[in-house]
């Protein structure tokens, strides 16, 4: 009950969010240069035929028209057309949810996986050889940028020792399973496995490098603390102490960083995809910023910010969850 | 020394911290002597090693802290027996020297030998799960350990990083069982905690300080341990509260015969809970002895100092004393080999420029007093002069001896000879 209040207010807190991107979204387009009828026809175009395009896409309305139906048609799920494929731009959209969500997921799992146990290790190993191999590599992590890393594995990895495969991927999970159940064979699989471990070590090393840090350093925070005296004096075995105690303890903040960079990985692929020309969202935006595809442009940052607010009341429902005191505030 | 009823000896304990600045001597060749069922007190100010004590007897002491000499003699003859194969230098007769065992069979004393009430009850419980779960592993080490013969214990007690991971998918492998759980409404019950089944789903926030400190204690009791080390029991709490719970603390001992050491600052509980009494001052016991012997006969000048710092209800004695000074450094470079408190004596002598031993002193049996005066009468010829150690007799405004001092009064009336005005100033 409790939680569902909570769950009520902030889902409540975040119609206004996303309002928000709407409105900024639509404001930057409003303000910034450029006829938009010039990005779908051209610039030399019959001047009747801009005419026309200009009255299709409802750009001779004034402004807080073009906002009203803006607004309005978002409510409903209508992101309007591309310019440039003319297409509807949810299913743009939509058709590249999966292969971002792919990398996203894969990237934090690979992250978490290593992250965890490494910051675990460092945090009861302080100050010995261990220690500083994690803590080293967390320096590494953090301070590599994604593009040069991402490169550089399909240099070594891909071109030259021809571990990887290079390239856009030929077929994605969702197909890849479908073959796997109605074929039997997992070849699509395979290949779709080779295709996304790089990207995803590209996407999650920072991500590795921060898990890293804020476990190590809040299971120490965690471990000064005098309840875990006190649970040792009751002569609990060390390792529920550690696990069930600390690591839970430890994990409640880490739960929220989690979130926010989920939220982060979704959107901000862009680079990572580029690289990898994976067919996500952030290729996709790219695309758009170039050919100036306003409608879709905001499409796709509408949706990114739908993910964040959507994941961020996960986490916060998470976090309450683990956090007994949350809710009480 | 060879009173068969003692359940611990301490002998010649030394806890050292290692620190930056240099080794700490936190607690300095100790001898502690607690007999099966009696309540112990071990009164100091802050920083006079009490606590380390504490910590020493129960192996919490932790990093850059180490136990570097002496010896914890515990009486069990179950133990005894268990561990003389395998350690025949740890163990006397039923005695076993607790510092000679391996570091997990000493774990395995915890909760069920010896376990601990500490100071601040709010940050001493995990915030994160409910205190009828707390009180529920309490119980679970003791059920496991009464389950398992003493002698495999130690082996036994492997409880994994896997152990917890399948605990966390299968409830049937939970470390805690329903049993327990009931046992653990059933403690809350006995500390007085009103509607225990409903509190014991509760967490650590939604208890008040008293509630609270009464379900440490009710933890604590969880594992039936011989020894109880209670560490300033009622520090953190409200005065009317400090007096349920001692009188809790008191039922309980009358009703299991524990043994306890209780550790405090305020002489007043002291008074109320103990048999008898160690004086702690930079980590060495400086007078001991029953309370009659400490209150009405004492003997050391500090003992007197932290007597003379309590005020008095009915202003016969007019102004409180402080002692005048801080606690000495611990650090060893800066430890001189002489009476530790001669710096901040009113009655130092040339004796006592070298580091007394413990005389007998003139009360019961029991009392002793690391002080010359227990030897000979003050000789005013011979004090030391006022400068000796320099500037050590600043007014010691920021720390002073003793409980509930008022601050109002102004530090450099400290150093004033008490004045022969009575009443007035501590209602």
């Amino acid at each position: 009950m409790a939680l569902g209040k909570f769950l009520v207010k902030r889902l409540l807190q975040g119609v206004f969010v996303v309002w928000g991107v709407v409105t900024v979204m639509f404001t930057l387009r409003a303000v910034s240069p450029g006829d938009p009828a010039n990005l779908i026809v051209g610039e030399a175009a019959d001047p009747h035929l801009r005419e026309q395009v200009r009255e299709q896409y409802g750009l001779n309305e004034p402004i807080y028209v073009q906002y009203a139906d803006y607004l309005q048609g978002i409510v409903v799920g209508d992101f309007g057309y591309s310019f440039q494929s003319g297409r509807q731009v949810e299913a743009m959209v939509i058709e590249r949810v999966p292969a971002t969500l792919e990398l996203a997921i894969a990237a934090t799992i690979i992250a978490i996986l290593i992250a965890v146990p490494l910051g675990v290790i460092s945090a009861s190993r302080r100050n010995e050889p261990a220690d500083y191999g994690a803590t080293m590599f967390s320096l590494l992590g953090i301070s590599t940028p994604n593009f040069w890393l991402g490169l550089m594995l399909i240099l070594l990895l891909a071109v030259q020792l021809g571990l990887f495969p290079t390239g856009r991927r030929p077929v994605g999970l969702a197909e890849a399973l479908t073959a796997l159940a109605t074929t039997g064979y997992a070849t699509g699989l395979v290949v779709w496995l080779k295709h996304i471990i790089l990207p995803a070590i590209t996407l999650g090393t920072y991500f590795t490098a921060l898990i890293t840090r804020l476990t190590r350093s809040g299971m120490l925070d965690e471990l000064g603390k005098p309840y875990v005296d006190a649970t040792e004096a009751k002569g609990l075995p060390a390792a529920l102490i550690r696990y069930k105690h600390v690591l839970r303890n430890t994990m409640i903040p880490i739960v929220t960083v989690l979130g926010l960079q989920l939220g982060t990985l979704i959107g901000g692929a862009v680079i990572t995809e580029t690289v990898f020309s994976w067919p996500g969202l952030g290729d996709r935006l790219i695309q758009a910023l170039n050919a100036r595809d306003w409608p879709l442009m905001q499409g796709i940052i509408v949706f990114i910010g739908i993910s964040f607010v959507l994941i961020n009341i996960v986490v916060d429902a998470l976090y309450a969850s683990l956090d007994p005191r949350v809710i009480d505030e | 020394m060879t009173t068969p009823d003692d359940i611990l000896r301490v002998r010649d304990l030394s806890t050292r911290f290692f620190t930056q600045e240099g080794q700490i001597n936190a607690v300095s060749e100790l001898d502690v002597r607690i007999e099966r069922g009696e309540v112990f007190g071990i009164v100091g100010e802050s920083g006079s090693g009490k606590s380390v004590t504490a910590r020493s007897i129960m192996d919490l002491v932790e990093s850059p802290g180490r136990i570097t000499d002496g010896e914890i003699w515990f009486d069990d003859a179950e133990l005894a027996d268990a561990v003389g194969d395998d350690y025949p230098d740890a163990v006397d007769g039923t005695l076993v020297n607790l510092l000679e065992l391996p570091e997990r069979v000493r774990d395995s004393l915890r909760g069920t030998a010896f376990s601990m009430i500490f100071q601040d009850p709010e940050s001493s419980f995990n915030p994160t799960l409910t205190v009828g779960e707390q009180l529920a592993e309490a119980v679970e080490v003791q059920r496991r350990a009464s389950a398992n013969p003493r002698s495999t214990r130690a082996r036994t007690r492997e409880y994994s990083l896997a152990s917890y991971a399948l605990s966390t998918v299968l409830p049937s492998r939970k470390y805690v069982t329903p049993e327990s759980r009931e046992r653990a409404i059933e403690l809350l019950e006995l500390v007085g905690i009103p509607d225990p089944v409903k509190r014991a789903d509760e967490y650590p926030h939604e208890y008040s300080g008293g509630m609270l400190q009464r379900a440490m204690i009710a933890q604590a009791l969880a594992g039936e341990p011989d020894v109880l080390i209670a560490d300033e029991p009622t520090t953190a709490l409200d005065v009317t509260i400090q007096a349920q719970i001692l009188d809790l603390l008191d039922d309980l001992q009358a009703e299991t015969g524990m043994t306890i050491l209780l550790i405090t600052h305020n002489l007043g509980v002291i008074a109320r809970m103990c048999d008898r009494v160690g004086v702690m001052y930079a980590g060495e016991i400086v007078e001991r002895g029953t309370l009659a012997d400490v209150f009405d006969d004492h003997v050391h000048p500090y003992t007197e100092g932290l007597l003379g710092s309590i005020p008095d209800l009915e202003g016969a004695r007019g102004r409180l004393e402080p002692i005048p000074g801080n606690v000495p450094s611990l650090l060893d470079e800066e430890m001189a080999d002489r009476c530790r408190f001669a710096d901040r004596c009113p009655k130092a002598m040339e004796d006592c420029l070298e580091h007394p031993p413990e005389y007998p002193a003139a009360g019961s049996d029991h009392h002793e007093a690391r002080c010359v005066l227990a030897e000979t009468t003050y000789d005013e010829t011979r004090a030391l002069s006022e400068d000796h150690f320099g500037e050590t007799e600043r007014p010691a405004a920021d720390k002073h001896a003793g409980p509930e001092e008022p601050d109002e009064e102004p530090p450099e009336e400290q150093s004033h000879p008490p004045t022969e005005t009575t009443g007035g100033e501590h209602q």
